[in-house]
């Protein structure tokens, strides 16, 4: 028991080290006809409680696969949900054929490819990936 | 036969959507399958006392599994099909298309479903399956009793952001044909005109929800025994010959209007969360109880796992099926008219339930898609005496 606490300690120091480090940055597109979103906003749209921008345009929210740093900061951050609650908030929805969760596109790389090349998708990535390609709209400590 | 062809009606809707999925499937291949699982048991404490929640022995057992796989596959754009196959433990793992619906996405935020679909009578109808996605292994019982789990029939679910709050709206019309356990004998039941409408306002950490929903009701008592030489409708042709035919029909359930209401409340700010429901269940013109059930629980988040405790209660009201008889009156055979007040009486009390139950429950996420859960229930059941169930699960999603 004592060393499965220790364990679990460990595991949740590392865990946290890992985001402790890196800013992570929620992008668009460069066409999108807005500059800056709320973290309001962008909580909705992961979440599935809308389908849109503010500005009125369609959203398709892309997550990064599990288990990468930037999707637990993000979802710790943004959702206000660890990896678990985040996985059971969607079961509720996913089984009721009233949602459909993110699609999981991989890490920082295959989430900018994609967003750099679909004008409706919204993902995040860590800043360092940042390039001219992507437009970031919200940024998280 | 009744049954054959509710089964041959299953398997046929189910085939049905199997095939809509099927056909563009193959083509597309954008099929989504999703599924839940869940393998628990438990025990009880006492076996001189009646069991619990499908419990009643002393010794561990493990015989409560479920197996759900969801398949989801786009038609077309606007349209898609969903089937959901479960099996069950308690019944031999005899595969069953709970669901079997197609769905038109009308527009951002209203969808319209035909076919099987689940009833949401509660705030967690909708998942009641998938116990991963709440914190007990399942809802309590005292609240969460009600046989008709689904409908067949259409629904329309809109979501709207009103001002700074997250609503919902769903409205569903239908019927359904199951099998009821009334006073230990199987009994085929149906509703039909069966409609209703359930409701949701909710803001960030917290969610009020309220429903209410009616049906005509039948379900056929009549071979239910009431004594070792009457039977239910026995009794009811009896009354009926002496003069009261009113009180023979209160004693059948024959398209009795019945009226279900529930309020929700759901919280979850991260660390706390908590959730009450108050349900009711009016019976009209049936012998069956007024219903009167209600739960509140509240839990702590620390890290992976979550401690929760709740507290529900079941406390029925039995109707009159006797009202209008006059009392002490000399009558052939049974004497008096006191008899069949006083048999009535005991039918309507035997549909009572009064119980409270206080429960321990713990949630250990073990991994992101798997919780590890222990529970024990304190069962207080004013008739039939104590018990204490402990049990335990082990549920995924996949």
């Amino acid at each position: 028991m004592k060393k499965c606490i220790r364990l679990l300690a460990a595991t949740l120091t590392l865990g946290m080290a890992s985001f402790v480090w890196a800013e992570v940055a929620v992008i668009v597109h460069p066409s999108a006809g807005f500059d800056s979103l709320t973290e309001d906003d962008v909580a909705r749209l992961f979440l599935g409680k809308s389908k849109s921008f503010p500005a009125g345009a369609q959203a398709v929210p892309i997550n990064q696969n599990e288990g990468s740093a930037a999707r637990d900061k993000f979802n710790e951050a943004v959702c206000k949900k660890n990896a678990s609650q985040y996985k059971a908030y969607w079961s509720q929805l996913v089984f009721t054929g009233k949602g459909t969760p993110p699609k999981d596109a991989g890490d920082d790389g295959a989430v900018k490819a994609l967003i750099a090349a679909n004008p409706n998708m919204i993902g995040y990535v860590d800043a360092s990936a940042v390039d001219a390609t992507v437009k970031v709209v919200y940024k998280i400590p | 036969m009744k049954k054959m062809n509710s089964i041959r009606k299953k398997h046929s809707l189910a085939l049905v959507v199997a095939l809509c999925m099927a056909a563009p499937l193959t083509l597309a291949g954008d099929l989504n399958l999703s599924g839940f699982l869940s393998v628990g048991g438990g025990m009880i404490d006492d076996e001189d006392s009646p069991g619990y929640g499908g419990y009643d022995e002393e010794d561990l057992t493990f015989d409560k599994n479920l197996l759900g796989l969801q398949v989801t596959g786009q038609v077309n754009e606007k349209i898609t099909a969903t089937a959901q196959l479960i099996a069950r433990s308690e019944t031999d793992y005899e595969v069953n298309a709970e669901w079997a619906y197609l769905t038109w996405q009308a527009s951002d935020s209203v969808k319209v479903r035909a076919g099987r679909l689940r009833t949401p009578f509660y705030m967690y109808s909708d998942f009641l399956d998938v116990g991963y996605a709440y914190s007990w292994i399942t809802p309590p019982r005292e609240v969460y009793y009600l046989p008709f789990n689904n409908v067949d029939g259409v629904d329309f679910y809109v979501t709207q952001t009103v001002g700074i709050f997250d609503t919902s709206l769903q409205a569903y019309f239908g019927g359904f044909d199951d099998e009821l356990t009334l006073g230990g004998a199987l009994s085929e039941a149906k509703t039909r005109n069966q409609m209703g409408v359930a409701g949701t306002l909710g803001k960030d950490w917290w969610t009020l929800r309220a429903a209410y929903h009616q049906a005509e009701l039948t379900v056929d008592v009549g071979n239910i025994p009431i004594s070792p030489t009457t039977t239910m409708g026995g009794f009811a042709t009896t009354l009926t010959a002496l003069g009261y035919p009113d009180n023979a029909a209160r004693l059948l359930v024959e398209e009795d209007d019945a009226v279900f209401t529930e309020f929700g409340l759901n919280i979850d700010t991260g660390r706390f969360v908590a959730a009450a429901e108050y349900v009711e269940f009016d019976p009209g013109d049936a012998v069956l109880s007024k219903n009167i059930r209600q739960y509140v629980m509240a839990g702590v988040r620390a890290g992976s796992w979550l401690v929760h405790v709740t507290g529900s209660q079941a406390k029925d009201e039995a109707t009159h099926p006797e009202a209008g008889i006059p009392a002490n009156q000399a009558m052939p055979v049974f004497g008096s008219t006191n008899v069949l007040i006083g048999t009535l009486q005991a039918i309507a009390q035997s549909q009572v339930t009064e119980r409270d139950v206080l429960s321990l429950g713990v949630r250990w996420d073990v991994a992101s898609s798997t919780a590890l859960k222990f529970q024990v229930d304190d069962v207080d059941n004013k008739t039939t005496g104590d018990q204490k169930v402990f049990s335990v699960a082990l549920q995924t999603v996949f």
